[in-house]
């Protein structure tokens, strides 16, 4: 009897489990990399948040060392902006960006795989940083010379710090580079720039202030290494450099970076809000050009950050008028947000819950920033825990709640299923409470004469009780916390959750098309694309052949 | 509908009342209490901004949640759209035109307190004081040539301009009831100034992160009446500047007594009775100590020498023990 043979197709170790995902070179699964190794470091610098939180509660207190407490808030702030909010929202970028304008891939999807390996050895080059001689870097997440030069931050801390910073800029450089070439040129038949979803307005303007700023940033670390190592000397007065120019430098970057961690953000916003109030965006040119308008001031603002600085009356007022053009923008994003609620069918779906709960909180941070705007109250409240509270008010109570909102809604469309929505609601309220009485309290404690990276103070009284409450909020975010993780592994480990169809929330865009995973070539077709709302015609053209 | 009213009313007046009471009390929600021109002027402009941000922030949120509350889906299907609405251009001209208004508003108080917080009052007759920022103490240069460490001493009622500088990082000069901040920047020289309107002793701290003692680098603004200043800066006695330098730049890291602390026990170290050896020392720095006296006049080293063998030095550590 003759054996039958069937033709043995060699199957490459590059289909494995584990290797098909480190080969990979398909955006939605860099994009779930992103997102995933983003979260890990959230809780990382978490982790670290608490820490210092729980030194602070009371007076004196003497839990961490001074040395450490140091080394806790530079990479507390380093990993949250480098090593989670932007690759977070780059992550978003890569999964939704060809998605929703209907494209196969990214357009050079090999540069992209780069991109995120180069973020994830940034981020082990700065946590690595915990072993260099001398411990990490110590001189707050901007690094101001002197006190990071090496004369004064001797150990490797800087040097690894400065290393992880150069990694990063250049992942994040090939990152946008690649979502501008892709915005640009891979959007759908019909998809007119009119006709794009403001998530991708956002990511357009993300990726071109990447470009124009991050530079400006490489150059000055560049410096600094050179002053450490080199003999330099651009930033030692004493021998003829200038502290000021970093300062200037530094915050050429700094600005638009504080945009770059939001803007992608309002555009999750843009896309969510209409979806669970059943509307368009009230306003979809003013939504999308004031996008623009941001990024365009957010280059113009940066000496803000410098009003104790002694710039002079010029600059200083320059900067402010500046920085108050720029809240004209975002303002009105805030109340077209606003006026897309009016007169909806709103569903208190979670990612609805913190779309809702980003404007709230993103609200007050743009008010504080007014007080913050204006110089010479600035010289008050500048370097205070106010600002501690202002800028989490933006970042954590904007970026963070909008991201969170952004992983709740297309959470179904990457893995399937829907994150289980009792757990979802539970981790917003304890998010938002346990955010607000972290928070809250601590525009006080900057009124009262607070100034932020200190490791302990010697005031009893209302410092005492503010900083208490302030450290009791933590704790409650951990606990919410404790619960989005437990609601992944409630909807995944034990497979609890509803398996979502393509489109489980009958939203409005493109990726909604396609199945939920998609399959790795994104669609088998298109559909040509009409207006803003592709999918929502596409149902209501159903109905009427129906 | 008029009972949700009427809870709503409560609410509010629940809400602005607690807000008085504590505003009354400045339990943090103002800046503290001004005891100079310009840290008032400062409140004032602060206050304007507040009920121009205050007025928003309840708009805005007002708006927010009587939206959410009032056109909450009440069960009915996701299929089921809304009205669809897409945009009002005119109501989004006004909604960009008012808050210009009202930010040009607030540019204009700005301007307006500008003046009295940037620049003392003309033909004052200014004491200038320089303040110089070290790792972790303030050091205070009187017009007389008078030194102080940690302790600025001014008279009530007149104005003393503060010529900033740094010695070795940046650091920012911070008395929160005396007026903003400015930086201590290397390499530069700022200017701030303040009259203080009644005496006593105001305090504050390092406002920009310094290296490992920042929380420590307090400073306090002691204002008495013009005789005591006088008397003050006339009758520094070697003696009393010793102490000052000894207990706000020395004892930092090795305690009040020289016990040792972060930097090692030195109430027996041999160099404190070497005046050579320990003005190299306290010049320049040694491995972690930062060069503290990089600045110092002969005189201060001298009454530093004579205070650490007096009060300080113990004696040789007797073997075995």
């Amino acid at each position: 009897m003759a054996a039958r043979s069937e033709a043995v197709y060699p199957v490459s170790w590059k289909s494995g489990r584990i290797a098909s995902w480190l080969v990979t070179v398909d955006h939605k699964r860099i994009g779930i990399m992103y997102i995933v190794t983003s979260l890990f470091f959230f809780v990382l610098g978490g982790i670290l948040a608490v820490l210092m939180r729980a030194q602070l509660a009371t007076p004196n207190e003497t839990l961490l060392t001074k040395n450490s407490y140091n080394e806790v808030l530079t990479m507390h702030g380093t990993t949250m902006i480098f090593l989670v909010v932007v690759p977070i929202l780059a992550g978003f970028g890569n999964y939704l960006v060809p998605l929703m304008i209907g494209a196969r891939d990214v357009a050079f999807p090999r540069l992209n795989a780069l991109s995120y390996w180069l973020y994830l050895l940034g981020g082990i080059v700065l946590w690595g940083s915990w072993f260099a001689t001398g411990g990490t870097a110590k001189a707050g997440w901007w690094s101001y010379p002197t006190l990071s030069e090496l004369q004064f931050s001797p150990g490797h801390g800087q040097d690894y710090w400065i290393l992880s910073i150069h990694i990063l800029t250049l992942a994040s450089l090939a990152g946008a580079i690649n979502f501008i070439v892709t915005i640009v040129n891979m959007r759908t038949r019909g998809m007119t720039w009119m006709r794009m979803p403001l998530f991708i307005w956002s990511m357009l303007a993300y990726a071109v202030m990447l470009v124009v700023a991050l530079p400006a940033l490489s150059a000055a670390v560049t410096m600094l290494l050179l002053d450490r190592q080199a003999g330099a000397h651009f930033f030692i007065p004493s021998r003829g450099g200038s502290v000021i120019l970093y300062q200037h430098m530094f915050w050429f970057f700094g600005h638009p970076e504080v945009y770059i961690m939001v803007l992608p953000v309002f555009g999750m916003v843009s896309e969510i809000l209409p979806v669970f109030s059943r509307k368009p965006i009230f306003g979809y040119k003013a939504v999308a050009f004031s996008t623009v308008g941001i990024a365009f001031f957010s280059m113009l603002v940066w000496a803000h950050h410098m009003f104790t600085s002694g710039l002079g009356t010029g600059l200083d007022s320059f900067f402010m008028i500046s920085s108050m053009v720029i809240a004209v923008p975002t303002g009105i994003k805030i109340f077209n947000w606003v006026a897309t609620t009016w007169r909806g069918n709103i569903i208190f779906d979670t990612p609805m819950l913190f779309t809702i709960g980003f404007i709230a909180l993103f609200t007050m941070g743009g008010l504080s920033g007014i007080f913050l705007a204006a110089f010479p109250v600035d010289w008050q409240l500048n370097d205070s825990y106010y600002v501690v509270a202002h800028f989490h008010y933006v970042l954590f109570g904007g970026s963070a709640f909008g991201f969170f909102g952004g992983l709740y809604y297309w959470w179904p469309k990457m893995f399937g299923r829907i994150l289980d929505e009792r757990l979802g609601k539970w981790f917003f309220w304890l998010l938002f409470v346990g955010f607000n009485l972290t928070f809250l309290p601590q525009h006080m404690l900057g009124l009262l004469g607070m100034p932020r990276r200190v490791y302990t103070y010697h005031h009893g009284g209302l410092w005492e009780a503010y900083n208490m409450i302030s450290t009791i909020g933590s704790g409650v975010m951990v606990v919410a916390v404790g619960v989005f993780l437990a609601s992944v592994w409630i909807t995944h480990g034990l497979r609890r959750g509803v398996r979502a169809g393509n489109d489980p929330w009958l939203a409005d865009t493109l990726e909604w098309y396609t199945t939920s995973p998609p399959p790795e070539h994104n669609f088998d077709t298109v559909p040509y694309v009409t207006s803003a709302r592709p999918l929502r015609d596409l149902r209501r053209r159903l109905a009427e052949q129906a | 509908m008029r009972r949700k009213l009427f809870l709503l009313l409560v609410g509010v007046v629940a809400l602005l009342a607690t807000a008085g009471v504590a505003a009354a009390a400045n339990g943090g929600f103002t800046p503290v209490t001004p005891h100079s021109p310009n840290a008032a002027r400062t409140n004032d402009a602060y206050y304007v901004i507040l009920a121009f941000t205050g007025a928003i922030f309840l708009i805005v949120e007002g708006a927010l949640v009587t939206f959410i509350w009032r056109y909450r889906g009440r069960g009915r299907s996701r299929t089921v759209d809304a009205v669809q609405v897409h945009g009002n251009t005119r109501l989004e001209l006004i909604w960009t035109v008012i808050p210009v208004i009202i930010l040009c508003a607030i540019g204009l108080v700005v301007f307006y307190e500008l003046p009295g917080i940037s620049s003392a009052p003309a033909a004052a007759n200014p004491i200038r004081v320089t303040v110089e920022g070290h790792q972790f103490y303030w050091q205070f240069d009187y017009p007389n040539g008078a030194r102080s460490i940690n302790d600025l001493y001014a008279p009530v009622g007149q104005v003393v301009d503060l010529e900033v500088k740094s010695a070795d990082v940046i650091h920012s000069w911070w008395i929160p009831e005396l007026g903003g901040k400015i930086q201590a920047i290397p390499g530069r020289t700022n200017h701030i100034w303040f009259r203080a309107n009644a005496q006593g002793t105001y305090t504050g701290q390092c406002a920009e992160l310094c290296g490992l003692y920042h929380a420590d680098m307090t400073a306090r603004v002691i204002v008495g009446t013009g005789a005591e200043y006088h008397t003050f800066v006339t009758s520094t006695a070697p003696a009393v500047l010793g102490k000052a330098e000894f207990q706000g730049v020395c004892a930092t890291c090795h305690g009040m007594q020289g016990q040792g602390g972060y930097g090692p026990n030195l109430s027996s170290n041999p160099l404190l009775i070497q005046p050579a050896g320990l003005d190299t020392i306290v010049r320049n720095g040694r491995g972690l100590m930062p060069a503290v006296g990089n600045t110092w006049t002969a005189a201060q080293m001298k009454a530093l020498v004579q205070y650490v063998k007096t009060d300080v030095y113990k004696g040789a550590a007797t073997s075995g023990g």
